[in-house]
């Protein structure tokens, strides 16, 4: 059963098998010689659905974020259609020029997201409102290594530890700092993530960029998206006062209020071997069904895991080594992450070959990476049957500061308390 | 309406100037500045000058009259307008200042008016700040600390030949 459904046919009804569908679809101008109608049951070419277009998800696309909240755009908010992430290395490790470009970001990203032109900008008529747009900036370990900063790292912030399945290139992985500039449409993110490239040149040098898509509407409804195996990808993260706690250190360091931590996974998936993998393997390996994202052992999405569930044999319908059992909650001791996916395709050219690659750009946002993110990605490195299919290339940790007044600047009082 | 948003910008401080009052007792509402900037001089041609701009507004209900500006990182500073020489378009002092009407604003920017600031004391990179005095013709001044961003268009020099030594207040 499709989740996309052609047109607004009313829940319940059943899609026409594929062969029916395009026949529909390519016969449309042909109309009432559509003879097959009634055997079908279409009934006749006035009785045939009219496909409308979809409305847009209002909660999804076209907002205008803030970044005068307590906690800065891009963490909570619905992920948009395109996002880039850049990584810098700081030139001079130093509390002013630091300041200086934080500064001039914090007057980029007020700008920037209100829809206007930065000062001194050299395209101002690329600006637009409405576009969902939210940076987010990050601090690396070194910032910490300022003189007196040792003692503001958020707790629980460190590098994440080798992992036997890992194969991690240096060119992936670290940064001092990081932008996360997403919106509705990429030349809205290429625009603003220049500007912050531009902005930065005195002070810092890109050190990777990582760009990738998400599609978080179907039929004009919100959904929770889909990574390029075509899973459902996301559907565990908490929310409400589950989020809330997950996210935000309870108690911060004052510099840290509004908070939290971000690691950034590049994980390469094997598009290959999953496209020779049987669909009912597939299935097994994640313990969700590719067509709703329904734990297999539920009805819906959004079902809880009956992790003890048998199946005939007395073997868990949820296997074992099933990635969505070894991630659970259940199996972690309550730990949990908030987990933001991107999917890439990457082309680049080795030896004179043009090679592709395919991932997710895996996001993970968390009040202690040490706490929460490392016993479960061990867990999961220990034994998850996706780990067949997958491995991280990259791996890097940002501090996120909470959101700025006006009139001040992003991680002021870590830098100037 | 303006006003409202003239005292929450200043209460808020974000880039709105600090403005002094000339004349005690005066009642117009000072003038509002903000979205200052400065040229970096990094890469520049002539480093030993630079302009800044801003926008200016002014809430009341008579013209004001920005005169003059300073700035303790240039040896000189004069306010510059575009006219028409001889068929091109040239930069040169704007000695009758710049009116910024009743209700209404003006952008010193690019191509148009600005600050021009001379004989620079330092390179000014990207990200630096520059603390600049507005002067107006009642006497208000108004502080703004403006960020040195990137400008990288062609620099024409599209000053008239000898720019006036008048010194600037």
């Amino acid at each position: 059963m499709a989740d996309q459904p052609l047109d607004d046919s009313p829940a319940g009804a059943s899609t026409p098998p594929v062969g029916r569908r395009r026949l529909l679809g390519y016969a449309g101008a042909a109309g009432a010689g559509l003879a097959g109608g009634t055997a079908l049951g279409w009934g006749t070419a006035a009785a045939r659905p009219t496909p409308t277009p979809p409305a847009v998800a209002p909660e999804v696309i076209r907002q205008t974020y803030s970044p005068h909240e307590a906690h800065q755009a891009g963490i909570t908010t619905p992920t948009p259609a395109v996002t880039r992430l850049v990584a810098f290395t700081l030139g001079e490790l130093a509390v002013q020029p630091l300041s200086r470009l934080l500064k001039l970001w914090s007057s980029d990203i007020e700008a920037l997201m209100a829809g206007r032109p930065v000062l001194g900008d050299p395209t101002p008529e690329l600006a637009q409102a409405g576009v969902s747009l939210s940076v987010t900036v990050g601090l690396g370990p070194r910032v910490f290594e300022l003189p007196g900063l040792a003692a503001a790292a958020p707790d629980g912030f460190l590098d994440v530890p080798p992992m036997q399945h890992d194969r991690l290139q240096a060119r992936w992985c670290g940064g001092d700092l990081v932008v996360l500039v997403a919106a509705d449409d990429a030349t809205t993110v290429e625009y603003a993530t220049r500007r912050l490239v531009r902005d930065a040149r005195t002070f810092a040098t890109p050190a990777w960029e990582q760009t990738g898509s998400w599609r978080g509407t179907s039929g004009g409804r919100a959904v929770t998206g889909r990574n390029l195996f075509g899973q459902v990808d996301g559907t565990g993260n908490p929310s409400g006062e589950l989020l809330e706690a997950t996210l935000w250190p309870t108690d911060p360091p004052a510099w840290f209020a509004g908070g939290t931590t971000l690691v950034v996974r590049r994980i390469e998936m094997d598009l290959d071997f999953w496209d020779r993998t049987t669909r009912e393997r597939q299935e097994k390996v994640i313990g969700r069904r590719l067509a709703d994202g329904a734990p297999l052992t539920g009805q819906v999405e959004h079902d809880a895991l009956d992790l003890l569930a048998e199946d005939a044999t007395g073997a868990p319908v949820i296997p074992t080594d099933a990635h969505a059992r070894r991630s659970h909650p259940d199996e972690n001791n309550g730990r949990r992450i908030l987990r933001r996916g991107l999917n890439y395709t990457h082309t680049e050219v080795v030896d004179g070959v043009p090679v592709t690659t395919s991932g997710l750009v895996f996001c993970s946002f968390q009040a202690s990476i040490a706490r929460q993110f490392v016993p479960v990605q061990t867990r999961i490195d220990t034994l998850d049957a996706l780990n067949d299919w997958t491995h991280a290339i990259g791996s890097a940790v940002f501090a996120l500061p909470g959101g700025f007044a006006e009139g001040d600047w992003i991680a002021r009082s870590l830098l100037q308390p | 309406m303006l006003s409202t948003l003239c005292l929450a910008l200043l209460l808020a401080g974000c880039g709105g100037g600090a403005a002094t009052s000339g004349s005690p007792g005066a009642q117009a509402p000072a003038p509002v500045v903000e979205d200052a900037w400065v040229r970096t001089t990094e890469g520049a041609k002539d480093t030993s000058m630079t302009a800044a701009f801003l926008t200016v507004s002014n809430p009341g209900d008579a013209d004001i009259r920005l005169v003059s500006a300073s700035t303790d990182v240039a040896g000189m500073v004069q306010l510059h307008e575009m006219v028409d020489s001889g068929g091109t378009k040239v930069m040169q002092e704007a000695k009758d200042g710049i009116t910024v009407p009743a209700g209404s604003h003006v952008h010193l920017a690019p191509g148009g008016y600005h600050v021009m600031l001379m004989a620079l004391k330092r390179e000014l990179p990207v990200g630096e700040e520059v603390s600049l005095g507005l002067t107006f013709a009642d006497g208000t001044t108004v502080a703004v600390t403006a960020p040195v961003k990137e400008f990288v268009e062609e620099e024409d020099h599209y000053h008239s030949p000898t720019p006036s030594m008048t010194t600037s207040p």
